[in-house]
């Protein structure tokens, strides 16, 4: 089985790094973009299997980016998490109407994320040989 | 130059009162345009159309006396300075009236036309300066919000930058790390999390205070939300000693109530009283019914600590309030957790206060609404005077599928609940409220007025209604099951309605069945012997 891919989009570089670590301790493997465009474009080119959002972007917000997945054929399938500092009271309902699978606020809970992703991950509830 | 005359709602019902104040206000040096009605009624028409300059009030109309008449007045011209002329020289209304809001209370016959002139005028004035300093305490207010909003919203960048590089070190994934090291490591987590937890609070309080807190109550068993946060506090308190006990009188009907709300109060509570009892000492947590106040459902949080002064008491529900005593001075934290509690308990319609003896613990307690799932039956299965025939509890279980995403599931079972609304009969069935759900899986109640046989229709067209709700399919599936609720004492309910007291056997019988109701939500599985799946 190959490894899943993850796209993380977040224009803060160092939390972006701190993502990738993360995540690739988890055996996943890790794409990224700093913004709004190379999101779409990333994601054009990198056919990932999840998608982690951040929704305060340059070039594009977090809902210009999920609208832009949802209209497009090729990308409208791979499942996005938003990962935000923003306030869930304004931003959660929003964020999962325009297709997000899910929601967190920074910082989240890396246990909790990490089981959504694996969660939300196309097939991958099948292998069970993936270490948590 | 008739647009720069003042604008004059003249309501007095006296003509010759009204003529003298007309005369009074003509003689005067600046012009003036008096709209003269004499009725509360037409005066009220009057401001729907025009906004005058100053209102002038007689308080006893054909339609309307005393204070009731500024009352209404004020009421329905908020910003339009209104001036009372009676003839009762009264100064305990005059002053009420004046806290109400009036600009003046002038008493006829005791005024010259100049002396008219100029209190209006000043009427006027005070009115204006009134407005602007209340437009800009909330200019203040709102600024204050949005750079509260904004502040918390941006320390949650670098805060989680923190959380995240701490994490990654304590989990050893940028190399081993030595004890000493990871104690300091978890230290700074620790920190980091208070500090999360205070940007959490600032943004609640600022919400609060400006009444943007977003409720989503639901039907709560009040016990199981206090099992819950005892269960996340057993650490804290096991670490410092302190027993936590738990007493929840378990024949306690529902409450309805924003479980993630009462999960943070519960939490909060539970975090101060352990805080302040030393170790060896008890926090226990009580929810109970008190039959003088049979809305209500009582909660509350003792500890064996040191108490609080009579002092502090009545300010310790205030925001940013610090007891000075407090133990552990050095982190204080905010001082707003029973600030929101309070706002929580309040918007709940609840209450919430304190009990205390000092050097001899504390008692947090308040109340929350009890769900009356009588009131809510008493139209629905009773027919001209009498139960209805027969009641069946028709229960609708969404189960999600594991890789389902929690929040389009959400909205999954949302619209499956309008849904569900539409499949039945508005007067003789309900769909009951929401039950908090301890995880993904929703379960939605209808008690139907039908019997078992009849109401396979039902749950036919719930069945087929439910599975045409997009995405559903995707994403979970649907359980839908019925069971009989017994219904008391059918012998003497054929004895008709002419009995006297028939109405209060009625209510009595309605509130059997909502306890049987209950008893079968809280005990009854899906799929039980006597429930029949489709």
């Amino acid at each position: 089985m190959a490894t899943s891919k993850i796209l993380i989009v977040d224009d803060d570089p160092d939390l972006r790094q701190a993502l990738k670590l993360r995540l690739r301790a988890n055996h996943y493997d890790t794409v990224h973009a700093g913004d709004g465009y190379s999101a779409i474009a990333q994601a054009h080119k990198e056919q990932p299997n999840l998608i982690i959002l951040d929704l305060g972007l340059p070039a594009g917000d977090g809902y210009v980016v999920l609208d832009r997945l949802q209209h497009d054929d090729k990308l409208s399938s791979i499942p996005v998490i938003v990962l935000t500092a923003r306030d869930p009271q304004s931003s959660e309902q929003r964020a999962l109407q325009a297709g997000a699978a899910a929601f967190f606020q920074k910082p989240a809970d890396n246990a909790e994320l990490l089981e959504v992703i694996r969660a939300t991950l196309p097939h991958e509830t099948t292998t069970a040989n993936l270490p948590s | 130059m008739k647009d720069q005359s003042t604008q004059v709602l003249l309501i007095e019902d006296n003509p010759g009162d009204a003529d003298l104040v007309r005369l009074r206000l003509v003689e005067g040096e600046s012009p003036v345009d008096v709209n003269c009605v004499n009725r509360l009624s037409d005066g009220l028409a009057a401001l729907k159309e025009m906004s005058p300059a100053v209102i002038l009030l007689d308080l006893n109309l054909p339609d309307s006396h005393g204070a009731d008449t500024y009352r209404k007045v004020l009421e329905n011209a908020p910003n339009v300075p209104v001036v009372i002329l009676s003839g009762q020289d009264d100064e305990v209304l005059a002053m009420k009236a004046l806290h109400h809001g009036v600009q003046d209370y002038l008493v006829k016959g005791a005024i010259s036309s100049s002396g008219l002139g100029r209190a209006m005028r000043y009427a006027v004035e005070r009115q204006a300066l009134l407005r602007s300093l209340e437009m800009s305490r909330k200019q203040q207010l709102e600024f204050k919000n949005q750079f509260l909003s904004h502040v918390s919203h941006e320390l949650r960048t670098p805060l989680t930058c923190i959380h995240q590089y701490v994490t990654i070190l304590l989990d050893g994934l940028a190399g081993d790390v030595q004890p000493e090291q990871r104690d300091h490591l978890k230290t700074i987590l620790r920190s980091v999390n208070q500090l999360g937890a205070m940007v959490r609070d600032l943004l609640e309080a600022t919400r609060a205070e400006s009444g943007k807190i977003r409720l989503a109550p639901r039907c709560v068993a009040i016990g199981d939300l206090i099992h819950s946060a005892v269960a996340m506090m057993q650490a804290t308190a096991g670490q410092k000693g302190v027993g936590l006990e738990v007493g929840v009188d378990t024949t306690l009907p529902f409450v309805h109530a924003d479980p993630d709300r009462i999960l943070g109060i519960l939490i909060n509570l539970i975090d101060n009283a352990v805080k302040f009892t030393p170790s060896g000492g008890a926090v226990t947590v009580k929810a109970c019914a008190v039959p003088s106040d049979p809305d209500f459902a009582y909660i509350s949080v003792t500890d064996t600590g040191c108490g609080i002064a009579a002092e502090a008491r009545p300010l310790i529900f205030e925001r940013m309030y610090q007891d000075l005593n407090a133990v552990s001075s050095s982190r204080k934290g905010l001082g707003l957790g029973l600030f929101i509690a309070k706002e929580m308990v309040g918007l709940h319609g609840g209450r919430i206060w304190l009990a205390s003896e000092p050097g001899e613990g504390s008692t947090f307690s308040f109340t929350l609404p009890l769900y009356s799932l009588a009131k809510l039956l008493f139209p629905v299965i009773t027919h001209q005077g009498r139960l209805r025939d027969a009641v069946v509890l028709v229960k609708v279980v969404l189960r999600p599928l594991s890789n389902s995403f929690r929040g389009r599931w959400k909205d999954i079972s949302q619209r499956c609940l309008e849904t569900l609304q539409r499949c039945v009969y508005l007067d003789k069935d309900l769909v009951l409220p929401p039950m908090a759900a301890a995880g993904l899986e929703e379960t939605f109640l209808v008690v139907a007025s039908t019997d078992m046989d009849r109401v396979q229709i039902m749950m036919t067209r719930i069945r087929e209604q439910l599975e045409k709700v997009a995405d559903l399919n995707s994403h979970g599936s649907l359980e839908v099951s019925a069971a009989a609720v017994t219904l008391p004492d059918p012998g003497s309910m054929a004895a008709g309605s002419e009995h006297a007291g028939n109405e209060d056997s009625l209510k009595k019988q309605v509130q059997d069945v909502a306890d049987r109701v209950s008893e079968m939500v809280r005990s009854a599985p899906a799929g039980t012997p006597n429930s029949k799946s489709f």
